[in-house]
């Protein structure tokens, strides 16, 4: 079922550097968003100011404000940081997880795989959101606890990827050619598997980014995850919603930017998956 | 080129072109052929030659690419203006296909009787009911066994062979004037492929049907077919009646094909291979496209277009001279070998050795288990010193499970492997550093044997470096020195794997088994996927090298052509057994067991009339492993419960030949 | 191995990945650091209270008897009793879990045709506008949290047209059906979410069996072009498919309680939020097992579903 690429040359073709090169683009503008967010932002993201309370999208307040008077657009800039970086480090850390879990599954086959990825079944069973609800709930609700919650979801969807693309790979005759020499367990790991399952790992991580911007940010809907007052944006969304009958703009923008994000960072996934032209269905 | 007037099937001038731009790729250039009614007309090439295309293009199914010019008329309608309507009153009904890989040719979700159906449902109009009872007809027609069973089966149920036989009775359901039979035989097993090969004889007999057949195998083309075309990148070289073309061939191309075709009796002699690889066709040189690679080339050749020749009864050639005598030196003797003797001590040894799949997965309450097949059952096997030993074996016959069990990439259930009388452990990992350095392993496929994201002088240099077989400093000169003694030059060094091709490749996996500096090497099929005038060079390569470094050779092979080829003694598997061991001129000119005869007897001879195949009638049951022979099911000497219930004895011959059946050695 | 040997083997899984998943959800809940006690009372609570908490819960009890206890109780329908509202856990799920369910199968009855079809046609026109179109927006709606899609059809129906009820004030056990228009934005948002992966998954496996060998044999054996696509490619495509569909049930559940929130429809995701917010551990406890269950039992009909239409495992 896997199709590896493993032919760079495939991989450096000019003509789908072109068809990448917006999907980059965007990735520099999310960085920078969060180096500089805060910076630009016109407003203070956490000073009340009664007197501009709820007020309507205008020049000086391009997002409108909400109740405590505070500039939308600017809690929104400042947003930024406390929204995707939680994301990003758990898709780090679950990929860490995940690809180590894999290559040992995937190297050492037999009872020791077979145990573990019950084991990750298990973890499976757990719709994402449910598990990391529970966790959260039960652990506290700080922003650590959150990014290992969904460091925890990645954790079996990534070993799972990583995994089939090991066993791949070890099935192909020149990891063979590597144990009948007689070689190293650290020699084929390094030298000879983790080269060829670069693209894949580069893929996955790419894919948990963004799905970890939609699952922090629909947990920061929920409440969990960072709290009031720092203004990420699924808490931006769940604070707005009980005035969208009269202030929508309050729901609207926060709404639109989680939109924007997310759907940016699943094109850029997607992207990059084919690039690397690995089966959408092993990549979920 | 030259075609009857009557013909059934005219291709004329035929190009096809696939991409566009500078990436096109001249799949097809000016290809003209025509075919007789109730003539079978051969296409033959090497992978590349675009003989496929031209195939699925008289379908009116060339998929991403276009045919820029030329016509294909089926009885003087030309095809390629046609509406998809007309397409479709002509596919399946007036030209049929037969082709390569039967068990994807079928719908894996339908019935067989269903797929033979809906061509007769569909072009003939027939009710239901009537279409499986044609169904029930045909599947006698092309001998499947009991086929009012048959046809509610599925395809995963059935043998390769089986379901081959039902695609040939899907495209004859129709009685449709032409068949397309693109590689009908190509990995199918050698004694499947002579009875498939022996239908479309006896099909062609009864319905008087033209036939086009496609294949790389020149002597299957030679046993089927009237008349050939030799198609080389794209391009007709050769057209003429069979015999002609592959006795007295006359285009170079030609020569070459036959030159590096196996013999499989009379004297082994060197193989004369075609050198260099086939052109990039996306800028297609001036000239003779066959120039580059061809011997008798002069300058002429290269830059002008030659001319079709007539040179012979309608015989064509597409080369400048139409007389070319083949160089002297066209067979080279072989150096005369001397295999040890029956006293010289074997230097590695396999004892009673079993191997048995085990089954995957964690067991579960309540469930029974599942029985084991065993991979290998009480093989035991020697090799001498410097000699090379061929492991002969159809499919599922055990020889790749030995050859990693020798490598020690799989632990066997009982029984060792022995070098000099010391028993090895079963795992490459556990074995000392000088047991692993002592025999290396070359692997079947070129493109997954090799670290697609290592260089060419990585890859040889890494076993060096591992054995410490030289000196840092000397590495680089002696990862040259390897790549020379396989023909490839220093410049391959930075290169990868990608960059080569498939015959470039296995010379690097044979470098990398050389740079250990062993005394065996075993070599599992390492020319089975590559095109014949390729194999033929890279086995000379390994000729050379045995007699330079006095190596010897666990070689594992289908083809008996390549064992007879290259092997002092020929080991001959079925079922996880050895049947025989024996010298191979012995094994070949008096086989010993049913089986070996049976195989020796499938291999196509390149004749047609031949005799018929003899085939079992009556299915018995198969054997049970470890109690009767294992051949018995299949034997055309059963001698019944003898053979179901006692496991045959060992029969001895002259030289250490060695059969196990319960019929007595001929010789002995 | 028989299909029949295949089935019972895969129910026996499910049965023990679901006793894995009840250990697992009661170690989160009672052994990892943090007190259940303070994880209810609150960070502000005084040690004496906790104190009181842990010994009315039982919590002083030895961790494999308290396994015990809860684990059997489950078995028996009894899930405990509730925190806040004093009341019995199971009697409250049940209703809502008619209720959500109830939801959940209007909306694969939606998605699925719908799904399938527009997958199919994008495939089978592979590479047009029409195709690019359907890829696009799938893709598109892939990346938005569910949230986003409800609140924007809220805003847009339920506010601003004001057409539909912004929210879906059912209790819980009602007859869903007396009040079709409640649910009719619950449906639309949660079947746009789901339907993206199923439609770029049909599509995927629709083009890969109009790549097969088999397809092309159909084609050449002068079958009409739309016949092979419904008779040969489609059949052969469904199986993959069904998988899928078995695999995305867990992102609907997950966009269930979502959903039931914001719409305030009382279901078990809805529950399960509030449990969340009060704090309230057994009802937490018995609405992530009752959704883990319900998401296993999903999987488990979707793998027997492809198991029953995989040839290759007929005799």
């Amino acid at each position: 079922m896997t199709t590896l690429a493993t032919d760079p040359q495939a991989a450096r073709s000019s003509r789908i550097l072109t068809y990448l090169r917006p999907a980059e683009i965007y990735v520099v503008f999310l960085l920078l968003l969060i180096a500089i967010g805060p910076y630009i932002a016109p407003y203070s993201a956490y000073d009340f100011d009664p007197a501009s309370s709820l007020l309507k999208p205008s020049w000086a307040h391009p997002f409108g404000t909400d109740e405590f008077g505070r500039d939308v657009f600017s809690r929104i800039l400042a947003g930024a940081r406390p929204t995707l970086l939680p994301a990003f480090a758990s898709a780090v850390l679950g990929i860490i997880a995940g690809t180590t879990t894999g290559l040992i599954c995937g190297l050492m086959g037999g009872r020791t795989d077979q145990w573990i990825m019950r084991g990750m079944d298990v973890l499976l069973s757990f719709p994402a959101l449910i598990l990391a609800m529970l966790v959260v709930t039960m652990l506290g609700g700080s922003t650590t606890i959150l990014v290992f919650a969904i460091a925890l979801i990645f954790w079996p969807r990534s070993a799972r990827l990583i995994r089939s693309a090991a066993l791949d790979i070890g099935k192909r005759e020149f990891i063979e050619a590597c144990r009948a020499r007689g070689e190293g367990m650290g020699y084929i790991l390094f030298r000879e598997m983790l080269p060829n399952l670069r693209s894949v790992v580069i893929v996955d991580l790419a894919l948990r980014c963004s799905y970890a911007i939609l699952l922090s940010a629909s947990l920061a809907y929920l409440g969990m995850g960072a709290q009031a007052p720092t203004p990420a944006w699924g808490l931006m969304v769940k604070e707005g919603q009980q005035f969208i009958q009269f202030a929508p703009w309050l729901t609207i923008f926060p709404c639109l930017t989680v939109a924007l994000v997310a759907t940016g960072t699943v094109l850029l996934g997607e992207n990059v998956r084919r690039r690397f032209a690995i089966s959408q269905r092993l990549a979920r | 080129m030259s075609g009857a007037e009557n013909a059934v099937l005219r291709v004329n001038d035929l190009s096809i072109t696939y991409g566009h731009g500078d990436h096109a790729v001249h799949a097809v250039r000016n290809v003209t052929l025509s075919i007789a009614p109730g003539e079978a007309y051969g296409l033959i090439g090497e992978s590349g030659s675009g003989k496929s295309t031209v195939a699925f293009s008289i379908m009116g199914h060339v998929v991403g690419g276009r045919v820029s010019s030329g016509s294909i008329q089926l009885d003087r309608r030309e095809l390629l203006t046609m509406s998809p309507r007309e397409w479709q009153d002509v596919r399946g009904n007036r030209i049929a296909m037969v082709y390569q890989d039967p068990m994807n040719a079928l719908n894996p979700a339908f019935r067989l009787g269903a797929q033979v159906a809906e061509t007769l449902i569909r072009h003939r109009g027939m009710s239901r009911e009537d279409a499986w009872a044609k169904a029930v007809d045909l599947f006698r027609q092309v001998r499947l066994p009991d086929p009012e069973q048959l046809v509610n089966r599925y395809p995963h149920q059935i043998s390769g062979g089986q379901q081959q036989r039902v695609v040939i009775a899907m495209a004859i359901a129709c009685e449709a004037q032409l068949l397309i039979m693109d590689e009908p035989t190509t990995g199918l097993d050698i004694t499947t492929e002579a009875h498939i090969l022996e239908l479309i004889a006896d099909l062609r007999q009864r319905l008087g049907i033209a036939i086009l057949f496609i294949s790389h195998n020149l002597r299957v083309v030679a046993q089927v077919c009237d008349r050939v075309g030799v198609l080389y990148a794209g391009q007709m070289v050769e057209e003429g009646p069979a015999d002609a073309v592959l006795q007295k061939a006359r285009h170079p191309y030609t020569m070459g094909l036959n030159g590096s075709l196996l013999p499989i009796s009379g004297e082994v002699r060197r193989l004369k291979p075609i050198a260099g690889r086939l052109p990039d066709l996306r800028q297609v040189p001036q000239g003779c496209i066959f120039a580059p690679r061809c011997a008798y080339a002069t300058d002429q050749c290269r830059t002008m277009d030659p001319q079709i020749q007539v040179v012979g009864k309608r015989h064509v050639s597409r080369c400048m001279f139409s007389e070319l005598v083949p160089p002297a030196d066209r067979f080279i003797e072989m150096g005369s070998r001397h295999a040890p003797g029956d006293s010289v001590a074997p230097q590695l040894s396999v004892v009673d050795l079993d191997y048995s799949y085990a089954r995957r997965g964690m067991p579960l309450p309540f469930l029974a288990r599942k029985a084991r097949a065993k991979a290998l059952d009480r093989v035991t096997l020697a090799i001498r010193p410097g000699e090379t030993l061929g492991i002969v074996g159809e499919s599922g016959s055990g020889k790749s499970t030995l050859a990693r069990c020798i490598a020690g990439l799989r632990s066997p259930d009982r029984g060792a492997v022995r070098l000099e009388g010391r028993r090895l452990e079963p795992l490459a990992g556990q074995r000392s550093r000088e047991a692993r350095q002592r025999v290396q392993i070359v692997f079947q496929n070129p493109d997954s044997s090799l670290n697609p994201l290592r260089t060419v002088g990585d890859i040889v240099g890494r076993p060096l470096g591992l054995y410490n077989v030289v000196p840092e400093e000397e590495r680089r000169k002696r990862t040259i020195e390897l790549l020379e003694m396989v023909n490839l030059e220093e410049r391959y060094m930075t290169r990868y794997p990608r960059e080569l091709s498939g015959g470039e490749k296995q010379r690097v996996n044979i470098a990398r088994a050389l740079g250990a500096d062993p005394e065996i090497i075993i070599c599992d099929e390492p020319t089975s996927a590559l095109d014949i005038s390729v194999q033929a060079s890279v086995l000379n390569t390994l000729i050379d090298l045995r007699t330079q470094k006095d190596m010897a050779y666990v070689f594992i092979t289908h083809d008996l052509g390549v064992v007879r080829y290259i092997a002092d003694r020929v080991a001959v598997m079925y079922g996880g057994s050895v049947v025989e061991t024996g010298r191979t001129d012995q094994v070949f000119s008096s086989p010993g067991h049913p089986y070996t005869e049976m195989l020796l007897n499938a291999i196509p001879d390149g004749t047609r009339g031949r005799k018929a195949l003899l085939e079992v009638e009556d299915s018995r049951p198969k054997p049970i492993q470890g109690v009767g022979c294992v051949f018995a099911d299949r034997c055309l000497q059963y001698r019944g419960r003898e053979c179901d219930e006692v496991l045959p004895p060992v029969r001895l011959g002259q030289d250490g030949h060695m059969v196990n059946c319960h019929r007595a050695l001929a010789s002995a | 191995m028989s299909l029949w040997t295949l089935i019972l083997q895969r129910i026996l899984l499910m049965i023990a990945t679901l006793f894995c998943v009840a250990v697992l959800t009661f170690l989160i809940v009672n052994v990892l650091p943090g007190d259940v006690a303070v994880a209810i009372l609150g960070d502000q609570s005084t040690p004496d209270q906790v104190e009181a908490l842990r010994q009315s819960m039982g919590l002083d009890q030895p961790i494999l008897l308290r396994f015990g206890d809860w684990f059997g109780g489950v078995m028996r329908g009894d899930f405990g009793t509730s925190l806040t509202f004093g009341r019995p856990v199971g009697p409250m799920i049940w209703g809502r879990l008619l209720n959500s369910a109830t939801l959940g199968v209007i909306c694969l009855l939606v998605m699925i045709p719908v799904s399938i079809l527009l997958g199919a046609v994008a495939a089978v026109t592979q590479g047009s506008v029409l195709d690019r179109a359907i890829t696009a927006i799938t893709t598109f709606l892939f990346g938005m949290p569910e949230y986003v899609l409800a609140l924007g059809a809220m805003l847009i129906f339920a506010i601003w047209l004001q057409w539909l009820p912004g929210a879906a004030m059912v209790s819980p056990g009602e007859n869903l059906f007396t009040q079709l228009d409640v649910i009719v934005l619950p449906v639309l948002v949660i079947s746009l979410g789901g339907a993206t992966y199923i439609i770029q998954m049909t599509r995927a496996s629709m083009i890969d069996a109009l790549g097969t060998a088999y397809v092309r044999t159909a084609l050449l054996k002068g079958v009409p072009r739309w016949q092979v696509i419904l008779k040969h490619a489609l059949p052969n495509a469904m199986l993959p498919t069904l998988v899928e569909i078995g695999l995305s049930f867990g992102a609907l559940l997950g966009g269930l309680v979502i959903i039931e929130t914001i719409f305030n429809f009382a279901g078990v995701g809805q529950l399960m939020v509030m449990s969340v917010q009060s704090r309230d551990v057994p009802v937490l406890q018995a609405c992530v097992l009752v959704i883990a269950a319900a998401y296993s039992v999903g999987s488990l009909l979707a793998d027997i579903a492809s198991m029953l239409l995989n040839p290759r495992l007929r005799t």
